[in-house]
């Protein structure tokens, strides 16, 4: 009984932790879906809005002031990186791997300039709640709950903009033929930069949520941004459905690994996986899915 | 057509080939520079030569990489950890197998290849994106291994303490690692010149017209990232015999970025881009000793830039003089042919 209590726990724990990354991990997602680019600034992304947070916290000393105000530094970052680099590189031959290129240099620098202004110091920001909810066994962290709800309350606007609105539409359209797009009167510039911005927008509203889990410092982008890519080459990538139900699933077995083995081999453990279904379905679960 | 035949014509090609290259300005001025740096062990001091080491073991690191991202197009982001690899795989024969040191390097190179082969095997057939993120979840997955499994791989801490090749004469050893890297580079210039580097860079334009040409792109991408993996990991081998300690560091991102600032700075998919790459970044690095601090940083701003601005780098910013002076050439012998 006690056994499948903690499993139970586990589970719980696994759900509330997966709700988080897909936060991270939608945002890798939406760019590729959108506009075909690998962003490997997306760590640095989300170690920036920790950033972001932390000082508007500092000035302000308000949590529900510091947290839109990081997505929404991140969101001007983002139109900056895409306007000012990735477009610069749109045209050329071999795009690909000039984005992967640029993008990963506006991550080197991003780290290394914070390291160099703020050292290697780790920050963090005070909860918004404390204490805990228990029932029975189980017990609920609150303020994880409360960081899953901004989460899903997050994705959930997401996905209705991108189902209902206007612009969604067009990121769609852009998204499934830009050329087409284009001649229907779209301008598909707007719609990238706009892409990024939201993307870099979730990945600092990700820093800021989680930066109690992982706290903040120069280097932190890269284990959540690792985690994103496992998530969305499960989930496939370009598939918001598929990295939502994959960011879940990862969580959960995260976790339960957690109760048997170490973090170090749970993370290898949780690679095999990615490799045994990239070697079934090179295209992830998420193909299923969205068709 | 045999083996033996293939291999004879790729010699014959790659010798043509090199007395064409070697006969450009840059070619002479390339030649110049290495037989520069086969002096420097007679001339200069400890300190000189160490520098100049490095950049040797670095030349046969980078220039395999460009190998694989540069000819194939496929953006392996494990580089750094498979040189990491090679340098376990020698430290640890030569410390508990107690084997010949010229073998254990071999081992190493024998351990890089094989161990590309559990990402590249699934991951080949995708595009490179997927790649680039699969191998850097690869990369980070060989470098919590080697913080792990302690046993083998001592842990944070790493090994130490194996024998210095030629009984600790940096002399021999300089020398040694310059016939070793001249070997292989010249290998890895007949394998681009060949057949096989001519499919490479078909399948970087467009694989799928390589494939329409009836060539089994997957098999030559496998063999690809094979051979410039098992050369990371020869590399690595001579770098754990040049500092003589191994540690995680050795494989972690930060390498990776050296490897690549080095390749996209000299020049991603040319053959001479990685040295002029290796001795402007290292070059570089040992004049900026005092700010250790911000060389990632400066690395990141020259990725950058390059990327921007001169996306064939240093050795491949002029491309357009050349094609100049082919016309020009062109001009001339139509005009001799005129005025016979």
């Amino acid at each position: 009984m006690v056994e499948t209590l903690l499993l139970l726990q586990q589970i719980i724990n696994g759900l509330l932790f997966g709700g988080q990354l897909a936060l991270v991990a939608i945002g890798l997602t939406l760019i590729w879906g959108v506009t075909r680019i690998l962003n490997f600034a997306h760590g640095a992304m989300f170690m920036l809005g920790g950033y972001a947070g932390f000082f508007a916290y500092e000035f302000t000393g308000s949590l529900l002031v510091a947290i839109p105000v990081a997505a929404l530094a991140l969101f001007v970052i983002g139109v900056g990186t895409e306007v000012l680099v990735v477009r610069q590189l749109r045209d050329r031959d071999n795009t690909e791997i000039a984005a992967i290129i640029g993008t990963f240099a506006i991550a080197v620098i991003a780290e290394n300039l914070m390291r160099y202004l703020y050292q290697t110091d780790r920050r963090s920001i005070p909860t918004l709640t404390t204490g805990i909810w228990q029932f029975d066994q189980i017990i609920l962290i609150k303020e994880q709950v409360l960081m899953f709800t901004l989460a899903l309350v997050s994705l959930g606007v997401l996905f209705a903009v991108i189902r209902y609105t206007k612009l969604g539409m067009a990121m769609r359209a852009v998204a499934q033929d830009t050329d087409t797009a284009r001649l229907m009167g779209i301008r598909s510039d707007r719609i990238y930069a706009l892409t990024f911005g939201v993307s870099a927008a979730l990945a600092g509203l990700a820093g800021v949520l989680l930066s109690n889990t992982y706290s903040i410092y120069p280097g932190v982008g890269w284990r959540p941004f690792l985690f994103a890519f496992i998530v969305v080459i499960i989930g496939g990538l370009g598939s918001v459905r598929g990295t939502l139900l994959a960011a879940l699933f990862i969580g959960v077995f995260r976790s339960l690994s957690l109760t048997f083995i170490s973090s170090q081999q749970a993370e290898m453990l949780l690679f095999l996986v990615m490799i045994a279904i990239l070697i079934v379905r090179p295209t992830g679960i998420g193909g299923v899915i969205d068709s | 057509m045999s083996t033996v035949d293939d291999i004879k014509l790729a010699l014959r090609r790659s010798r043509k080939q090199a007395e064409e290259d070697l006969f450009t300005p840059r070619g002479i001025l390339l030649f110049l520079g290495v037989v520069a740096t086969l002096l420097v062990p007679l001339f200069a001091g400890p300190y000189l030569q160490g520098v100049v080491l490095q950049m040797y073991i670095f030349f046969l690191a980078v220039a395999s990489w460009n190998f694989i991202a540069g000819y194939f197009g496929m953006f392996s982001f494990t580089h750094a950890a498979l040189f990491g690899i090679g340098g376990y795989a020698t430290a640890v024969s030569a410390l508990e197998l107690g084997v010949n040191p010229i073998v254990a390097i071999v081992i190493g190179g024998v351990a890089g290849g094989l161990f590309s082969l559990p990402i590249t095997i699934p991951a080949l057939r995708l595009g490179g994106s997927y790649l680039a993120m699969v191998t850097l979840a690869y990369a980070e997955i060989i470098h919590l291994a080697a913080i792990s499994f302690r046993d083998i791989t001592g842990g944070p801490t790493g090994l130490t303490g194996f024998t210095a090749m030629f009984g600790g004469s940096r002399f021999q050893f300089f020398y040694f690692t310059v016939a070793v890297v001249g070997l292989f580079l010249a290998v890895q210039y007949v394998l681009t010149v060949s057949r096989f580097g001519l499919i490479a860079r078909a399948i970087r334009e467009s694989e799928d017209a390589a494939q329409m040409l009836g060539n089994n792109t997957y098999r030559h991408k496998l063999a690809g990232f094979f051979v410039g993996s098992a050369l990371a990991g020869v590399a690595g081998g001579l770098q754990v015999y040049n500092v003589l300690i191994i540690s995680p560091q050795m494989l972690q991102i930060n390498q990776m970025i050296r490897f690549m600032a080095m390749t996209v700075i000299g020049g991603i998919g040319i053959f001479s881009g990685p040295i002029v790459g290796v001795v402007a970044v290292l070059g570089l690095s040992e004049l900026l000793r005092g700010f250790t601090s911000i060389r990632l940083l400066i690395w990141g701003f020259l990725l950058l830039i390059i990327i921007l601005f001169a996306p064939n780098g240093i050795m491949g910013s002029s491309v357009q003089s050349d094609l100049l002076k082919e016309q020009a050439n062109t001009v001339r012998n139509a005009l001799r042919g005129d005025s016979k």
